[in-house]
């Protein structure tokens, strides 16, 4: 299938978001070149990959994908650089706990310039055919970031930001460009918050969702039959209930991403100690696999 | 000797942190449930519960202000007997941050015009609903409107979905540097509200800022001028409030749970966050590990079962399956154990396997949570 230039990968909180755009990167990167750009401070999808990217320069993983550390503020600090281009006056601005201030009180002027960045790194990345995976925020705050080039605009109709505001929101609905991957667990919250997510940012926000994945989702194991045969061992039945159960709930997940026109990706439940560099790449083959498909 | 666990017998307030999507109000809500479960009259504040959870606490959308929850479909029987004891009640409400600092501000400001002025600010009406800063101090304004009505003993908060755990402990100490910063002073505020003297640099500084503002287009510094402005006359009210609530945080009734799941890097937030708490100096009570996986079944009684081979090898496999996750939450479990300080309890929730839907959920909950 043909994917945007950069997917934004979100889902509700505790649904796998770093793994899974992890996972995506490495399968992204057995096409063409991948940059995985994690948004999060802690930089779990970095880490899972076995990247530490330091400052503002790309770590790489192997000779096809690499690992760059986005932050608000950096993208803040660089902004002002650009328009107040005397270095010892815009440092003094930057350190100054009233310019924290002013910028505090803008709705969200670090988190524009975050999305503005995300848009030239596509834009670098189509000149050079490489491929951008975004490990975002939870979607709530996923859903504010992207919608506040609108806020931007709003405030600031003119100058410098009102134009940046303008190329953003045509960005975000480019579908060549951008896109959004939400993911899901099997619960019944995770699924209830991508389906509102999804028509939030296609209806609301005029945002393309490229796909869903459901992640941890377990084998069956147990027929039904089978489980009827447990009455004698209570607790070993509750436990193969809960797995049968879950990967039922994990084909009606896909079942109703479906209905809401989502194509629904699935990745299985890893049933092991820890999760690190050999599990996701054991996911990121798995997506490889499903995309080829399509 | 083993910390204690928090009491909810002796406790006035529990303050519930954590990273988002660790189930934090739906803990807040069984802890409120459990302790009126107990005989005590108990305030129960969420953030932006899941719908389910808002059908167990009978709020609805609408519900602004506390509302009775009705206790007597609890079964235990403990509750039961307790119902007799003369303040034992649970209220819920849930929090508006925009509808709290309106009413706040109303509150304070001196004149309708003052207060019209302020409601109808651009810098005001950003502030209010952007500043993720502003949900915490609302929050910690509810508090102290709750703490003193006499019927309230016991007062269970949930907290704002946080990045960073001080965020909202933090709160009304942020809101009163805000107010009483250079910042308001550089952009031109009255001299009532200004304390200390203007430098050069300061001058330097607002000269950048009026460039800045033109080369943006944001034409925002008269705004903010006229925001500083209006809130003159309003400081003391808020550095009252803002020291009353740092009071009530680091007050001996009071515990900060701090919750999270097992999960690798919810644990590793959740250590960061009590790290930041100790740096402030507050203490955590207990850290409570929420939906921890119930222990696992026998291997033996599958041998001696009367089934097939084939059924007996795949719960073979299944058991084994989940013992890889239990090992898995084993090493969050020791991780969290070894970084936990002096004097805080570690305590787990175990897992319920479904959306609690009922009070009567919320009370089975509250009466699992342990000490390990």
């Amino acid at each position: 299938m043909t994917l945007p230039r950069l997917l934004f990968v979100t889902g509700k909180g505790g649904t796998g978001k770093s793994t899974i755009a992890a996972a995506l990167a490495i399968a992204l990167s057995r096409r063409r070149p991948t940059t995985l750009a994690d948004l999060d401070r802690r930089l779990a999808a970095a880490t899972i990959l076995g990247a530490t990217p330091a400052g503002a320069a790309p770590a790489c993983v192997n000779d096809r994908l690499d690992v760059i550390a986005l932050s608000a503020r950096a993208e803040l600090e660089s902004f002002i650089e650009r328009i107040v281009p005397v270095r010892a006056i815009s440092r003094r601005m930057l350190r100054s706990r009233t310019f924290g201030y002013v910028t505090a009180a803008l709705p969200g002027l670090e988190a524009f310039l975050l999305v503005e960045r995300l848009r030239m790194m596509a834009g670098d990345a189509a000149l050079q055919d490489r491929a951008v995976v975004v490990d975002a925020p939870a979607s709530g705050s996923a859903l504010e970031l992207l919608s506040i080039a609108r806020g931007v605009r709003g405030i600031a109709p003119v100058g410098t930001l009102g134009h940046l505001a303008d190329n953003v929101e045509a960005f975000l609905a480019d579908r060549q460009r951008f896109g959004v991957v939400l993911t899901v667990v099997p619960e019944e919250l995770a699924l209830k918050e991508a389906l509102e997510s999804a028509a939030t940012l296609r209806e609301r926000l005029g945002i393309a969702v490229v796909a869903a994945i459901v992640n941890r989702a377990p084998s069956a194991l147990f027929e039904a039959a089978e489980l009827a045969a447990l009455g004698g061992l209570p607790r070993h039945a509750s436990l193969a209930n809960r797995r049968r159960s879950a990967h039922q709930f994990a084909a009606h997940a896909r079942r109703e991403l479906a209905a809401a026109g989502l194509r629904a990706f699935e990745l299985p439940m890893l049933y092991t100690a820890a999760v690190g560099k050999r599990e996701v790449h054991t996911l990121g083959r798995a997506l490889a696999a499903q995309l080829a498909d399509r | 000797m083993k910390p204690r666990a928090p009491d909810l017998r002796a406790l006035r307030l529990v303050v519930c942190l954590g990273p988002g999507g660790v189930g934090k109000t739906t803990l807040s809500a069984a802890l409120a449930v459990h302790g009126a479960t107990l005989g005590r009259g108990v305030d129960v504040m969420t953030v932006d519960p899941a719908p389910r959870l808002l059908d167990a606490l009978g709020l609805d959308a609408a519900g602004a202000g506390p509302h009775e929850v009705p206790l007597d479909r609890i079964k235990a029987p403990r509750a039961r007997a307790a119902c007799g004891a003369p303040k034992t009640r649970l209220r819920a409400l849930r929090l508006d941050p925009k509808t709290t600092f309106d009413s706040i501000v109303a509150r304070h400001a001196p004149s309708d015009a003052a207060r019209a002025a302020i409601l109808e600010n651009r810098i005001y009406r950003n502030l209010s609903n952007a500043l993720a800063g502003v949900a915490d101090y609302m929050a910690m304004e509810k508090l102290l409107e709750l703490s003193g009505d006499p019927g309230t003993e016991l007062i269970v908060l949930d907290t704002p979905p946080a990045s960073e755990a001080l965020d909202f402990l933090d709160a009304p100490r942020r809101m009163l540097e805000l107010l009483n910063s250079r910042a308001i002073s550089l952009l031109g505020a009255p001299a009532g509200i200004f304390r200390g003297r203007l430098r050069v640099v300061d001058l330097a500084a607002r000269a950048v800022l009026a460039a800045f503002d033109r080369i943006t287009g944001l034409n925002m510094l008269a705004d903010v001028h006229s925001f500083v402005q209006s809130f003159d006359g309003m400081y003391q009210g808020f550095a009252d409030r803002a020291k009353a609530a740092e009071a009530l945080l680091r007050a001996p009734g009071t515990a900060i749970v701090m919750v999270t799941t097992a999960e690798a890097a919810r644990v590793e937030q959740a250590r960061e966050f009590v790290a930041a708490l100790e740096r402030a100096g507050l203490s955590v009570a207990a850290m409570v590990v929420n939906r921890v996986m119930e222990d696992l079944p026998d291997e033996g009684e599958i041998a001696a079962a009367k089934i097939s081979p084939a059924l007996k090898r795949k719960l073979r496999r299944n058991r084994a399956d989940f013992a890889a996750l239990k090992e898995r939450e084993a090493i969050s479990l020791g991780a969290l154990r070894a970084t936990l300080p002096t004097g805080a309890a570690l305590m787990v929730m175990p897992e319920l396997n479904r959306e609690p839907r009922m009070i009567a959920d919320l009370a089975e909950l509250g009466g699992l949570l342990r000490a390990v």
